[in-house]
């Protein structure tokens, strides 16, 4: 277990990649340091190459780092081994991915549960989760189709529920919208805003889609593996989208409010965590 | 391991099944390829089995019977001082054993065949006319003349080749010239009463047939006998009769010896005739490991990236490693039960026909076979294709399995 954990859900420190093609090393991340704290809508803005899928990915536990530290939720993910990666990634992150690579021969349904049942919930158990989660994501009924009859708009929303589906404390998206038009890319991110407002769960998403980087709570710009500005902002709060959605009863102001006020205490819980560390 | 975490069979199932669907084409074509490579192997089993059980029931039936019991010694000397003095010590215990369909007692000996001015040397066999018909269909191999007539002392019947060498024809006098118990060479007139034809060369150029109770005399053997010949209701009972003689009759006596052992030409046939179904089930299972890798490795190209996602978003390498071996396992299962099948009709429909290589009779014959095959479908060889096709599937589900499992999660995710 780390130190940080009560601090920031993500925390890297003089992170550096690299890949080689032959003998000519290609940096990816260069010395990067970066905080995250829980129930941050966090974006990595950044041009082609600038390191942003290298970052989510070493987040995401999906690939080493030549060297720094990794702490994800107060683990050391540099110090797992392939399989312990794997576990960690199951019960504690998300993926959603530009190409939404749902797995084609599962219905949406079945694509959703299928997270679910590798955490050992019965079948059954976990169809009713991907019933609720692809409900919560508007395309509850189109849960018995295949992803290839699905337009992608519908098929990241698939992606998103299965993210969300085996409850984790942090999502990863990379590109989500990129493969999106831009109204539907709109509609998706205020559905992950909406989601993250509504459940606190932290999203660390990866992007150059404008509208994305407007919807973020926090915006990080990558340029050749390194930090070159990051600020926060508190955004405008996410537009309902379903009336559904319990939370979509609260009045708008309550759920400004209640944002804001989350956003107080993980900036202070921030503040605290820096001082612990400094002392 | 968390034993919580984990899949249920059905979706690996489902996993495996929608996979294999997914690209129908290619599966088709490889399903084919198998059916047709299990159908061709059922079948070549099935003529090699029904081409071998013919072989066994005419040698069986031809001379030998299922199982010979001697006094110890005399399958390698051939002399009548090995005898069995006191045959009735073993025929009693004939009655005892149900899978016993028939036995009777003979004395062989070498002797030497005259007529008018032709000799030729003999191997006199002396048995009971009506006991003979329990245990081999020698009486219905008599091609010219008829079979030994009980309690007529001096009938005699020859082998097909050895009549003709001697130019006898029925009805012919024949002298029989043997040695006697002690030494003493005697002779004796036989009256040529049929003339049999096994199809076995080594017995149709050598047999002089006449019945048990004149040799006993002929010979000063009294009730001595050197062989006790006995049938079984099913090849398959040999062994178990081998083991309870083997149990029952002391070995310091008596020798004990299968239909085998008695003719290593037919033993080696036998052994050759396994390799050969051996060699033919191994170019079979090897074609079938290549269609399947090849199809799995495609298969696995393709999904590289789909594969990688699984891996990303929780589905530990064993897991990955097992969803592939499954398919594969499948693929060959569903081929090999179909290809079974599609062969099993073929051999049904050949089975009462039979396959006619009359072109080839005397081949054939040389080897107790009969010109018309009938292939013959065996628990046994049910078993050892259906067997060999999951060690292929098996074998070739490993390597793109343990491929899967190797795969780079961050190269796979990049995949467009």
């Amino acid at each position: 277990m780390g130190n940080n954990q009560d601090s920031s859900i993500i925390y890297l420190r003089g992170l550096h990649k690299c890949y080689w093609v032959g003998t000519m090393p290609f940096p990816a991340l260069h010395g990067l340091d970066l905080d995250i704290a829980p129930g941050e809508f966090a974006v990595v803005a950044g041009r082609s190459g600038s390191g942003k899928s290298t970052l989510l990915n070493i987040v995401g536990a999906l690939e080493s780092a030549d060297s720094g530290r990794v702490e994800v939720l107060g683990q050391d993910i540099l110090g797992m081994n392939s399989e312990q990666r794997t576990r960690f990634r199951l019960h504690n992150i998300g993926f959603v991915f530009q190409a939404y690579n749902l797995i084609r021969v599962f219905t949406a349904r079945e694509n959703v549960a299928y997270v679910c049942q590798l955490q050992g919930k019965s079948r059954k158990e976990s169809m009713e989760i991907a019933n609720h989660w692809l409900h919560e994501v508007e395309i509850g009924h189109l849960g018995y189709r295949r992803p290839d009859q699905l337009s992608g708009g519908q098929q990241q929303r698939v992606a998103v529920a299965r993210a969300l589906a085996s409850n984790p404390k942090l999502i990863l998206a990379d590109e989500p919208t990129a493969n999106l038009d831009s109204m539907t890319g709109r509609h998706l991110i205020r559905l992950m805003h909406e989601l993250n407002h509504r459940f606190g769960t932290t999203f660390l998403i990866s992007s150059h889609d404008p509208d994305v980087k407007q919807a973020a709570g926090r915006l990080i710009k990558l340029a050749d593996g390194q930090i070159v500005e990051s600020w926060e902002e508190v955004p405008e709060p996410p537009q309902s989208l379903s009336a559904s959605c319990p939370a979509n009863h609260l009045p708008l102001g309550e759920r400004v409010r209640n944002y804001i006020k989350t956003r107080k205490q993980s900036r202070a819980r921030k503040r605290r965590g820096g001082n612990q560390r400094r002392s | 391991m968390d034993s919580s975490e984990g899949l249920s069979p059905i979706t690996y199932l489902h996993l495996a099944s929608r996979n294999l669907v997914r690209n129908r084409r290619r599966t088709l074509i490889t399903l084919l390829t198998m059916i047709f490579g299990i159908a061709t192997l059922t079948l070549l089993s099935a003529l090699n089995d029904g081409w071998l059980s013919q072989m066994k029931t005419n040698f069986i039936l031809s001379y030998t019977g299922h199982l010979q019991i001697h006094a110890t010694g005399f399958e390698a000397s051939q002399n009548l001082s090995d005898r069995i003095q006191e045959p009735e010590e073993v025929s009693k215990l004939m009655q005892s054993y149900p899978e016993i369909v028939g036995w009777t007692q003979r004395i062989r000996t070498s002797g030497l065949a005259s007529v008018g001015g032709s000799s030729a040397g003999v191997q006199v066999m002396a048995t009971d006319p009506e006991q003979e018909t329990w245990v081999t269909s020698m009486d219905q191999r008599v091609t010219s003349g008829t079979w030994l007539r009980p309690g007529i002392s001096h009938d005699l019947i020859l082998g097909y080749t050895v009549a003709q060498n001697l130019g006898a024809e029925l009805g012919d006098r024949v002298i029989l010239m043997v040695q006697r118990l002690n030494g003493e060479m005697v002779s004796d007139v036989f009256f040529l009463r049929g003339i049999l034809e096994t199809g076995a060369p080594q017995i149709d150029r050598s047999l002089a047939l006449v019945s048990l109770n004149s040799a006993q005399q002929w010979l000063q053997m009294g009730d001595s006998v050197t062989d006790i010949v006995i049938r079984a209701d099913i090849h398959e009972h040999t062994d178990d009769l081998y083991r309870l003689f083997t149990q029952q009759l002391s070995e310091h006596k008596y020798e004990i010896m299968p239909w085998q052992e008695l003719d290593p030409m037919v033993r080696q046939w036998l052994e050759f005739s396994d390799a050969y179904g051996f060699v033919i089930l191994l170019v079979v299972i090897i074609l079938v490991i290549i269609e399947i890798l090849n199809t799995m490795l495609i298969a696995l190209h393709e999904r590289q990236k789909e594969l990688g996602v699984i891996v990303a978003i929780g589905t530990t390498r064993i897991r990955i490693f097992l969803m592939l071996l499954l398919e594969a396992v499948m693929l060959i299962f569903i081929g090999a039960i179909l290809g079974y099948l599609a062969g099993s009709l073929l051999v049904y429909s050949l089975a009462d026909t039979g396959i006619n290589l009359t072109r080839f009779a005397n081949a054939f014959e040389f080897f107790y076979m009969d010109p018309v095959i009938h292939p013959q479908l065996t628990q046994d060889s049910a078993v050892k294709i259906l067997s060999a096709t999951l060690i292929a599937a098996l074998l070739a589900g490993l390597y793109p399995a343990w491929r899967a499992t190797h795969l780079s999660l961050s190269q796979a995710l990049r995949i467009q």
